[in-house]
C-alpha cells in the first residue's frame, strides 16, 4: 500500500459538528485520529439524517459523513480519573482538536498551557464560533450564526426575502478546512523546531475571509453589496448567473474579452439558429466585447434573450448541446445528480464503504486530492461509540482488564 | 522579526484570480518566500477589474481586490511565452520548493513547464495544480468559474428557498476553499518531503472539494432515496432556526435553538409570552410541526428591538444569536474581528492604507506577518540577482531581450 502524506502521526479528536471536518482531513491524510467521545456517544450522533430514518446514535448520517477513518473510545473529561487518563494519551499524541467553548479546556486542567507541560510537541487546534479570546469569545454560535456574523448571509438570497443560508454546513466545512490547514502549518514548524503551540480558529473569521469583494467596495467607495437572488456582482456590474430551463436551472456567465469570445460568440449563434430575437448580433468583435461597458439596458436585452433561450431546452439537453457548441453551461446538479457524474467517476472520485452493523454499503467521496507518490484517501467508515476502547485503553496503555471494568462501571469510560 | 511557520520554504506561484492566488497568500503569511510570476501580456484578472472607482483601466496596481489575494508575496514579471523564458524558469524551479499553478490544464506542459519537466530540474520539487474540474477527466478542458463549482458540487441547488429556484451567495465559495485544500496538501506534502526525501506532484478539484461539503445529501439519496434541497434557513434539529427581523433597514439577526434548555432561556430572554408555553411549542418536533406560526411570534418580538439588541440579549442568556452584519459592521463595527487583527492596516504603495486580510486560522506563537502585496514586477530584479544568483549582466540582457514583461 502507497504511503500516505501524513502516515504515522496521531490526533485526538475532541470535536462537535463545528470541528469534524478538520480530523476528517487529517484522516484521510494518514493521521490516525482518534475520536475522543463522552460515555454514551457524541451528542453530534443525534443529527439527522439517520440511516433508514431510524433516529440511533449508530446510525446519523451526518456523523456518518465527517467522521471516516477516526477511530473512537470513549472518556468523561469531567472527572479525575477520566482527566488523568486524557493526559496520558496526550503524552503518545501529536495533535489535540477541539470545538468547546473557549476556557472549557482550561477549566478541565487540560487547556493548552496544561498539556504542553504534559507533551511539548503537541499541537492544539481550537474551532470555536469567535476565537479563544476578546469581547464574543464567550457567544455561542452555530453554522447561521457564523454566516451572519461574518458578513456572509446578508449577500446570500432574493433581495425581496430575509438572506438565506448557504448550501448545508458549508460555514463549518470552511472552517474544518482552514483549522487543519493552521494544523499542518503548524505541523511543519513543530518538526523542525520541535516547538508546539495552539491554534486558534473562528467560525467568523474563517466565512468573513470570503468577503474581500464587497470589503474593498466598501472600504474605498462606501457602497455596500447585498443579496441580488439570481444576479451576481462581478467588478462594476452585476451579471445573471443562474438560469430557469425546462425542467431546473443552468449555471452560465458572461466572460470579457479574448476568454469569453468564442464561447460568447457561439451562444450568439445559437440564437440565432433557433430565429429568436437576438440583441447579441449587434456586437461586432466579441474578442474586445465587456459585458460591463455596455449600457444597463443593452446587457438587459442580451440577457432577455439568452433567457428566452435557455428556457426552451432541458437541463440535460443545454450542458451536452453546450459541450458541442463550446458553451460553458453548467448544470445545477442535485445531490442525486452530482453521484452520476461523469466526471467524478472517470476520476474514481467514489468509494464504497461497509457498515456490516447494518449490512450497508453507502458511496462516499474518495479523496479531497490527488497526488502521484500517495494515497491520501478515505478508506474505513465512521467509527461506533467507543469501538476502539479495548484497542486503545488495554492493548496500547496496558489497563488492566479490571481497571477497565471499573472504568465502565464508574462511568469514566 | 519573529520566526515564522514557513520561513525558509521557497515558492514560485503561477497562481491567479482568486482560487491559484490564495494558495500563495496562504504560504505567504506564513513566511514562506512567495515569488508571484505574472506577466503584463497577460494580465490576472484582478489586476484589470474596475471593482472600485480609484481602479483606472491602465494601471495594474491600483485594484485593492488584488492586494487581497496576493499579499505577503514578491511580485516578478516575466512571460512564460517568451524564447528566453526557460532561462529564468529553470532557475526558478532549481531554488524552489514548491510549484503552484491554476492555469487551466494542460497548459503549464505547453509551455514546456510541466511536471515532468520541473522534476528534470529538480527531483524532489512539489507542483500543486488546482483548478474547477482537476487536471484529468472528460470534462477538464471545460472552462469553470466559482459558479460552476458551485452548480456542479450541490451547493447551488440546497441553496434558496422551497417555493423559489436556486440561489448563491454574492461571494465566492468553492475559489476560497479549494486553495485552503491545496495549501493543506503543499505542506503534507513539504512535511512528507522532509521525511522521506520524495516530492509530490498534486491535483486538487474545486468540484471535488466542495462536494464533500454535502456529504449528509448525498448519503441520505443513497440511503433513504431521501433528495434533500432548498430549505430556507430551517434545519432539521433546531427550531427556531432562523433569520428574523429587526428594526432599521434591512436589519436582521439570526437566532438557533437546538436545545430544550435554549428554547427555555430564549422563551425567558424575551419575557415568557403566553404563546411560549403553548403545547404547539413545548417540543422540538411540536415547534418544527408549528414552524410558520412559531416564526411569525418571533418576528413580532425581534421587531421591537435593534438587531444588536437581540444579539445581546439572547447572548446574555446563551441561545446562540447574532447579528447578520454588512462588511461596513465587519470593519467598522466589531470588537472580536478587530481584536483577532481580521483586517491589518498596510500602506500600499499606489492604493495608500487600507486593511489586509490576515489568515483566519491564528498560529500562537508562530503569528503569521502580513505585508502588501507587490506591484506587477515589483522584485523581479530582487528575484533575479539576489534569490536566484544572477548576475546583473544577464539579468541586464534578458531584460533588453523582453523576457520580464
Amino acid at each position: 500500500m502507497a504511503d500516505s502524506l501524513l502516515g504515522g502521526f496521531r490526533a485526538l479528536d475532541l470535536t462537535d459538528e463545528k470541528g469534524f471536518v478538520c480530523g476528517k482531513i487529517l484522516a484521510a491524510l494518514g493521521v490516525e485520529v482518534i475520536k475522543v467521545e463522552r460515555p454514551g456517544g457524541d451528542p453530534a450522533r443525534g443529527i439527522p439524517p439517520f440511516l433508514h430514518n431510524t433516529p440511533d446514535p449508530e446510525k446519523s448520517l451526518y456523523w456518518f459523513a465527517f467522521n471516516t477513518d477516526k477511530q473512537s473510545i470513549t472518556l468523561n473529561l469531567q472527572v479525575n480519573q477520566g482527566q488523568d487518563l486524557f493526559r496520558k494519551l496526550v503524552e503518545k499524541v501529536d495533535f489535540v482538536l477541539e470545538s468547546f467553548a473557549a476556557g472549557y479546556m482550561n477549566s478541565l486542567g487540560l487547556g493548552y498551557e496544561a498539556l504542553k507541560l504534559v507533551n511539548p510537541r503537541i499541537i492544539m487546534t481550537s474551532i470555536t464560533p469567535f476565537g479563544q479570546k476578546g469581547p464574543y469569545a464567550q457567544y455561542k454560535g452555530s453554522d447561521l450564526i457564523a454566516s451572519a456574523m461574518g458578513g456572509v448571509l446578508l449577500t446570500t438570497g432574493d433581495p425581496d426575502r430575509p438572506p438565506v443560508r448557504e448550501g448545508l454546513d458549508s460555514i463549518y466545512f470552511h472552517a474544518g478546512a482552514a483549522a487543519a490547514l493552521g494544523t499542518v502549518i503548524a505541523h511543519y514548524h513543530r518538526e523542525i523546531s520541535g516547538e508546539g503551540q495552539q491554534v486558534d480558529v473562528s467560525l467568523q473569521e474563517t466565512t468573513a475571509s470570503r468577503t474581500s469583494t464587497n470589503l474593498v467596495i466598501w472600504e474605498f467607495d462606501k457602497r455596500l453589496l447585498k443579496r441580488s437572488g439570481n444576479v451576481r456582482v462581478l467588478g462594476a456590474r452585476s451579471f445573471q448567473w443562474i438560469w430557469q430551463c425546462k425542467d431546473g436551472y443552468v449555471h452560465w456567465q458572461y466572460i470579457r474579452g479574448q476568454v469569453g469570445a468564442a464561447t460568447n460568440r457561439a451562444l450568439s449563434k445559437w440564437i440565432d439558429e433557433d430565429g429568436l430575437e437576438n440583441p447579441l448580433n449587434k456586437v461586432t468583435n466579441w474578442e474586445e466585447f465587456d459585458p460591463a461597458a455596455i449600457s444597463r439596458e443593452e446587457l438587459d436585452a442580451h440577457q432577455e434573450s439568452i433567457a428566452r433561450l435557455f428556457l426552451n431546452y432541458a437541463k440535460k439537453e443545454l450542458t451536452e448541446e453546450g459541450l458541442k457548441r463550446e458553451i460553458d453551461i453548467t448544470p445545477i446538479d442535485c445531490p442525486a445528480d452530482v453521484l452520476e457524474s461523469h466526471q467524478l467517476k472517470a476520476r474514481d472520485y467514489w468509494v464504497d464503504l461497509e457498515h456490516p452493523e447494518s449490512g450497508s454499503t453507502l458511496t462516499y467521496p474518495k479523496y479531497f486530492f490527488l497526488s502521484n507518490q500517495t494515497e491520501n484517501f478515505v478508506k474505513r467508515r465512521a467509527p461506533l461509540i467507543g469501538e476502539h476502547n479495548e484497542d486503545i485503553y488495554v492493548k496500547e496503555m496496558g489497563l488492566s482488564s479490571t481497571e477497565s471494568t471499573t472504568f465502565k462501571k464508574t462511568g469514566v469510560i | 522579526m519573529e520566526k515564522q511557520a514557513l520561513a525558509g520554504v521557497k515558492v514560485v506561484d503561477f497562481g491567479w484570480a482568486l482560487a491559484g492566488s490564495l494558495t500563495g497568500k496562504h504560504l505567504a503569511d506564513q513566511g514562506a518566500q512567495v515569488v508571484r510570476v505574472e506577466s503584463s501580456t497577460r494580465p490576472d484578472r484582478t489586476r484589470f477589474d474596475r471593482t472600485v472607482s480609484m481602479s483606472s483601466t491602465t494601471n495594474p496596481d491600483d485594484k485593492p481586490w488584488f492586494t487581497h489575494f496576493n499579499t505577503s508575496k514578491y511580485g516578478m514579471a516575466l512571460n512564460l511565452k517568451h524564447p528566453r523564458a526557460r532561462e529564468v524558469v529553470d532557475r526558478l524551479f532549481r531554488w524552489a520548493d514548491v510549484v503552484n499553478a491554476n492555469f487551466s490544464p494542460g497548459t503549464l506542459n505547453k509551455l514546456g513547464f510541466g511536471y515532468e519537466y520541473s522534476k528534470s530540474i529538480k527531483p524532489d520539487i512539489i507542483m500543486a495544480e488546482s483548478g474547477v474540474y482537476g487536471q484529468t477527466g472528460p470534462l477538464a478542458g471545460q472552462r469553470g468559474v466559482d459558479g460552476t463549482g458551485a452548480a456542479l458540487s450541490g451547493y447551488l441547488d440546497l441553496t434558496g428557498w422551497p417555493d423559489r429556484g436556486p440561489v448563491g451567495s454574492n461571494l465566492p465559495y468553492g475559489d476560497i476553499v479549494l486553495p485552503s485544500f491545496t495549501a493543506i496538501a503543499i505542506v503534507a506534502a513539504l512535511d512528507y518531503k522532509r521525511r522521506t526525501g520524495e516530492g509530490q506532484y498534486i491535483d486538487a478539484s474545486m468540484i471535488e472539494v466542495c462536494t464533500h461539503q454535502i456529504s449528509p445529501a448525498l448519503l441520505d439519496w443513497e440511503a433513504n432515496r431521501h433528495l434533500q434541497t432548498r430549505n430556507g434557513n430551517r434545519i432539521a434539529y433546531a427550531a427556531p432556526h432562523g433569520v428574523f427581523p429587526c428594526q432599521g433597514d434591512d436589519r436582521w439577526c439570526a437566532i438557533t435553538v437546538f436545545t430544550d434548555g435554549e428554547w427555555e432561556a430564549f422563551c425567558h430572554a424575551i419575557g415568557d409570552p403566553p404563546w411560549t408555553k403553548e403545547p404547539r411549542f413545548a417540543t422540538l418536533n411540536s415547534r418544527k410541526e408549528n414552524e410558520d406560526s412559531l416564526e411569525e411570534l418571533v418576528s413580532k418580538w425581534t421587531k421591537q428591538h435593534s438587531a444588536e439588541e437581540v444579539m445581546q440579549i439572547m447572548q446574555a442568556v446563551g441561545v446562540p444569536a447574532g447579528v447578520v452584519q454588512t462588511v461596513q459592521d465587519l470593519l467598522e463595527h466589531d470588537p472580536q474581528l478587530k481584536e483577532r487583527e481580521f483586517l491589518v492596516p498596510l500602506k500600499h504603495p499606489v492604493m495608500g492604507v487600507f486593511g489586509h486580510p490576515t489568515p483566519p486560522y491564528k498560529l500562537l506563537k508562530t503569528k503569521a506577518q502580513v505585508r502588501t502585496s507587490p506591484c506587477l514586477g515589483e522584485h523581479t530584479e530582487y528575484v533575479c540577482t539576489q534569490l536566484l544568483g544572477m548576475s546583473d549582466e544577464e539579468f541586464a540582457e534578458l531584460w533588453r531581450d523582453g523576457v520580464f514583461r
